[in-house]
């Protein structure tokens, strides 16, 4: 059964992120992607993920697809215009890529090319709507497609840091929602508590919710997120798990499962990032009972 | 200077038909040389919406204001007296002006009457044509005083592209090619050989790249 028909008959689902090469050197996207295979719904490629120029998700989707492994490639309108856009889109689909996940591009001064040029054509709603457009046959021009292409879509929602911020982000995924996307992926998390009070928020959105673990790697990352990033709240009792650790990098990979069968029973599905680990993955799902 | 161009009468009328009283101001910089939003333009633009208004069997009352800069706020602070009396505010000046004023009166709607559209020079009586992208980083001094991010079709940085023909630009016989006049320039100015030199790609940080841009002078705060 593929991710589609998991996600929209209740079946739970676990996606895992694995990152394309900083280069042409294909064999641990592979790799790792083997170990995975079996164990997971689908594997999600960003692309260009914090603005590093690696290679493109489309052509990571398209190894992992050739793998017999089912790809989600992100897709947003920082880098190209709506023509680059949509000739990915048709692309993904010729090349067996069956998910799009839109996302909102993280700002160029942020990445690795800090000089270059962002295009910003359409942002995440109309993107939303454009696949929408191609599937129902139609470019954006409104000209004919010879064949249609088709997709499970998703969005995701942003990181919050009060009430408010939640509920413009909520308004703004009911947006999404309404213009196409298929189901919602929410941003990292590490307490259940956070995750129950939001996925009770978007019970009414009627779309699927997968939750999101960040493997926390070491104290020095959980530290940095929790003091550095708006948004995240990290338990300081599950930074001090860590330290405390005989075998701290085992501890986080124990925590990594222990949270991702945790969320396994709130959200229907659960988004690992890996942050570099795509190679612990299997040992995590261990830990995860998966 | 900022170019700009009034919008359809309709598309104005439109954004103001739920009012009765209306601020008009223009503003006598830019807009004003451009013949788009100035005190001239002003009153007519006041006359023809007051005839759409009495079309339709209301009356509009219309305060017609043309401040000094719109994008100042010591003179924007001017509207203070009038704009209790008013239901909206329709400005003829850049996305500048209207942004000052929707700032400092963030209680009334401001409606923009002209359409910004690029730093420009006149080429002739009624002709205005875009010279500058405020990149934030110029290279004239590279280019013989002519832009080729402005004023090529591609922003081709090093050279013409296969559509220039007889020093125009392939879009269009009315648009010169950018590199066919640095060319001239250059060697009317005896430095051919500048030519040769590559522009790098270039760095978009100080343009829009970065974000949104802002000054700051500390010498002057």
């Amino acid at each position: 059964m593929n991710l589609q028909h998991r996600l929209s008959s209740g079946k739970f689902v676990i996606l895992a992120e694995m990152h394309t090469p900083k280069g042409v050197d294909i064999s641990d996207l592979i790799t790792n992607a083997r170990g995975l295979k079996g164990r997971v719904d689908a594997v999600i490629i960003p692309d260009m993920d914090n603005g590093v120029m690696r290679m493109s998700a489309l052509a990571g989707g398209a190894l992992i697809s050739r793998e017999g492994i089912e790809s989600m490639i992100h897709i947003y309108a920082r880098d190209r215009n709506r023509l680059a856009l949509q000739g990915d889109i048709l692309a993904a689909h010729v090349l067996g890529i069956k998910n799009l996940l839109v996302v909102q591009g993280e700002e160029m001064r942020l990445g690795d090319h800090r000089e270059a040029n962002p295009v910003d054509d359409m942002d995440e709603l109309e993107l939303i709507r454009t696949v929408k457009t191609l599937q129902g046959g139609k470019d954006s021009a409104g000209f004919d497609l010879a064949g249609k292409p088709s997709f499970g879509v998703g969005c995701t929602m942003s990181l919050w840091t009060s009430d408010r911020e939640l509920d413009l982000e909520l308004e703004k995924t009911a947006g999404k929602i309404e213009a196409g996307a298929q189901f919602i992926i929410l941003p990292p998390m590490f307490e259940a508590e956070q995750l129950v009070a939001v996925i009770e928020k978007i019970r009414g959105f009627r779309v699927p919710v997968i939750s999101t673990v960040f493997i926390l790697k070491s104290v020095g990352v959980a530290r940095y997120m929790s003091l550095k990033m708006d948004g995240i709240n990290i338990p300081e009792e599950l930074i001090q798990r860590i330290r405390k650790a005989g075998d701290r990098e085992d501890e986080c990979l124990r925590i990594a499962g222990e949270t991702i069968a945790a969320f396994g029973q709130l959200s229907q599905g659960v988004r690992i990032e890996t942050m570099g680990w795509e190679h612990k993955l299997p040992i995590i799902l261990d830990y995860a009972g998966r | 200077m900022i170019t700009a161009e009034r919008k359809p009468l309709d598309e104005i009328a439109s954004c103001i038909e739920p009012y009765n009283r209306i601020l008009l101001v223009g503003c006598n910089e830019c807009v004003t040389v451009c013949a788009a939003g100035g005190r001239k333009e002003v009153a007519m633009l006041s006359s023809a919406l007051q005839m759409v208004s009495m079309k339709q069997g209301k009356t509009l009352s219309v305060v017609e204001m043309t401040l000094e800069r719109q994008c100042d706020p010591e003179y924007v602070e001017s509207l203070a007296l009038h704009i209790d009396g008013v239901d909206a505010v329709v400005s003829m000046a850049c996305g500048c002006g209207v942004q000052e004023i929707a700032r400092r009166f963030g209680q009334v709607r401001v409606f923009p009457a002209v359409n910004t559209k690029f730093m420009g020079a006149s080429e002739r009586a009624g002709v205005w044509a875009e010279r500058c992208q405020g990149c934030g980083d110029c290279l004239l001094g590279l280019t013989g005083g002519i832009c080729p991010i402005a004023r090529c079709s591609k922003r081709l940085m090093n050279g013409p592209c296969g559509g220039s023909g007889d020093g125009k630009c392939e879009i269009s016989g009315e648009v010169d090619c950018a590199w066919h006049l640095i060319w001239e320039r250059m060697k009317a100015l005896g430095i051919e050989d500048r030519y040769e030199e590559v522009i790098s790609a270039k760095d978009w940080r100080p343009a829009r790249g970065g974000g949104p841009r802002k000054i700051i002078r500390e010498d002057l705060q």
